[in-house]
């Protein structure tokens, strides 16, 4: 326990560290100075300020609940159907989220209706409307069978994927294409104020939700039948864990688009480090997500400017041989 | 037969006098109805609507690339432009025992050198040098009262999400220089249509946006970005539309695309 608050106060002081720096980071270079000044004394007039306080600070928070978000959902993902390889798009998110934004782009020139943003509204449409019929073919009798959401998740992503190509391949416009592939390989560009309140307040109220609830997650990593003979209601848990999954990956995935990686490893790396039955293994989870995206934005800009590389391929090539490195040196085992 | 290098310095093996061609590039095929005899031109593709007599000409699929059609049009040699037309499809092209030519433009003076280069290519030499000259005539011209005029920053914006602008190193750049201003970007990227960051086009602080009206740009882009409402393009309420395809297509046009420009420069 002491060494999971010890983790946990490390990850809240390297996030901030990260904060500090990708305040620093941009096309308009930046003196900590001036960093300072933005937070504690702002002069809206200033273009640095401005860039500082409405442009950067929101991306990084954008960046940081996102992976949250996904290191969250991957870890109740993983619980749920007792799997080392489940992620939070297993069930069709990320794909349903790709058919909806793809959409988006391919039907409206604007993609604005009534000064609101489309595609992540579509994404979300998207996200949610396949995750319930991943539900409803991979449950009997009411009953979630973890095996068959699983295929036929893996099943359904298949088809929403050709789709999406399918899509791409009858557009003639480039552009079009282009804000698609864009939007697939994620990234936090279009981070801003009006919209961090969704990711966040969905991801702090699953955080709450399952800290009292961790308990039962560490008993069902043991297997439904151990866990039901431990006096744990299986059916309801999984059920809400479904809808927390569903609700917070598809907040995170709107606004951001599919960040691959962070879901699958990231639970693996807290619970390589703290074992699987820590009461803080959940939070040290989000946190790890969302200090791990902050440093991939962080480098994304740093190798790429002005842009940014998209954050998704940064995460698999910094991500997967730490990730390898930590599961080899740990000698570490799944439930 | 001879063989001539193409702007692409690929060897190109062609009959000395082409009696059937055609482009599979729009600013191509208006390349060729400057230059070619209309009817030598025996076919186009399904972008290539300019000048109105090419509409009557068949069509050929070029993304993704129909070889058959292509082959049933008998061509003696297909013309292509950089950046259209992959390698990979003229090196299919080749096989079918179809030349094809590559031209390439980074500035004006590459495209008037591509219409005589065609003119010698499908022996008309005289006639594309009469529109090469008179082109050139137009450019001075537009060029001389805009010397010494202070030049206005501009971005050119090509796609709102993310934002694609036309970069340094494009023909864009150069069409400005005769127009009267300067391309708001500074440095070149990889790509000729870099996606630029909301914060940079903020430091840019562009004076000129081209990409649409201003109640078009309202609704479509600067409601997605809000912050962009700072710079001093929004603020003096000088963004602009013209006319997409004289912006994208190096083409005999592009006198046209310089005016237009020019026009709402000024």
């Amino acid at each position: 326990m002491r060494k999971a608050f010890l983790l946990v106060v490390c990850l809240l002081l390297l996030s901030a560290l990260g904060f500090f720096l990708g305040l620093k980071v941009g096309s308009i270079s930046t003196s900590y100075t001036t960093i300072m000044e933005a937070l504690f004394s702002y002069d809206s007039t200033d273009p640095t300020h401005f860039s500082i306080i409405n442009l950067r600070l929101p991306r990084l928070l954008l960046a940081f609940l996102t992976g949250a978000s996904l290191a969250f959902s991957g870890y109740l993902m993983q619980a749920l159907v007792n799997n080392a390889l489940a992620d939070p798009y297993l069930l069709g998110t990320a794909s349903g989220a790709s058919l909806g934004a793809s959409l988006s782009f391919f039907l409206f020139a604007d993609l604005t209706f009534m000064g609101l943003y489309l595609p992540p509204f579509f994404a979300l449409a998207g996200s949610f409307a396949v995750t319930l019929v991943v539900v409803v073919l991979g449950s009997r009798r009411g009953q979630l069978i973890p095996s068959q959401m699983l295929l036929v998740g893996v099943a359904l992503s298949s088809l929403l994927t050709a789709l999406v190509s399918l899509l791409m391949f009858l557009s003639d416009s480039e552009s079009q294409l282009k804000s698609v592939v864009f939007w697939s390989m994620g990234g936090f560009e279009k981070a801003d104020w009006s919209t961090l309140g969704y990711p966040a307040v969905t991801l702090t109220l699953g955080l709450i939700l399952f800290f009292f609830l961790q308990r039962h997650l560490s008993v069902l990593l043991l297997g439904a039948e151990r866990a039901e003979t431990l006096g744990v209601d299986v059916r309801l848990i999984r059920w809400v864990m479904l809808v927390s999954v569903s609700v917070v990956t598809g907040f995170a995935v709107a606004f951001s688009g599919p960040v691959g990686f962070v879901g699958l490893m990231v639970p693996h790396f807290t619970r390589a480090l703290l074992g699987t039955t820590n009461r803080l293994n959940l939070i040290a989870c989000a946190l790890a997500g969302g200090l791990f995206l902050v440093v991939c934005d962080l480098i994304s800009r740093w190798i790429y400017p002005p842009a940014g590389m998209p954050v998704g391929i940064v995460t698999s090539f910094f991500g997967v041989p730490f990730f390898v490195y930590l599961l080899r040196r740990k000698n570490y085992r799944f439930s | 037969m001879h063989t001539v290098t193409d702007d692409l310095g690929r060897k190109v093996t062609l009959p000395k006098q082409p009696r059937r061609v055609l482009a599979l590039a729009p600013s191509m095929t208006e390349m060729l109805f400057a230059v070619a005899d209309t009817a030598s031109i025996v076919g186009r593709t399904q972008n290539c609507d300019y000048p109105a007599a090419a509409l009557t000409k068949p069509v050929v699929n070029n993304y993704p690339m129909d070889y058959e059609r292509l082959l049933s049009l008998k061509p003696d040699v297909v013309f292509a432009t950089d950046g259209i037309i992959s390698l990979e499809v003229a090196a299919q092209v080749q096989k079918l025992g179809i030349p094809i030519y590559f031209q390439a433009y980074d500035s004006v003076t590459d495209i008037l050198r591509g219409i005589r280069t065609l003119g010698q290519l499908l022996q008309r030499e005289e006639k594309a040098n009469a529109v090469a000259d008179s082109l050139q005539r137009i450019i001075n011209q537009l060029a001389t009262d805009t010397a010494r005029a202070a030049r206005p920053t501009v971005l050119a914006i090509t796609w709102k999400d993310p934002i694609y602008v036309y970069g340094r190193n494009t023909l864009f750049t150069d069409k400005l220089r005769y127009a009267g201003g300067k391309n708001a970007l500074t440095e070149i990227f990889a790509q000729p249509y870099p996606a630029l960051t909301r914060e940079y086009i903020l430091k840019m602080d562009p004076e000129v946006i081209i990409g649409g009206s201003f109640e078009q740009m309202e609704k479509t882009f600067f409601s997605l970005y809000p912050e962009l409402r700072r710079i001093k393009a929004y603020k003096q309420k000088r963004i602009y539309e013209v006319t997409d395809d004289l912006m994208s297509r190096p083409s005999p046009r592009v006198v046209e695309g310089i005016a237009e420009l020019k026009a709402v420069l000024r």
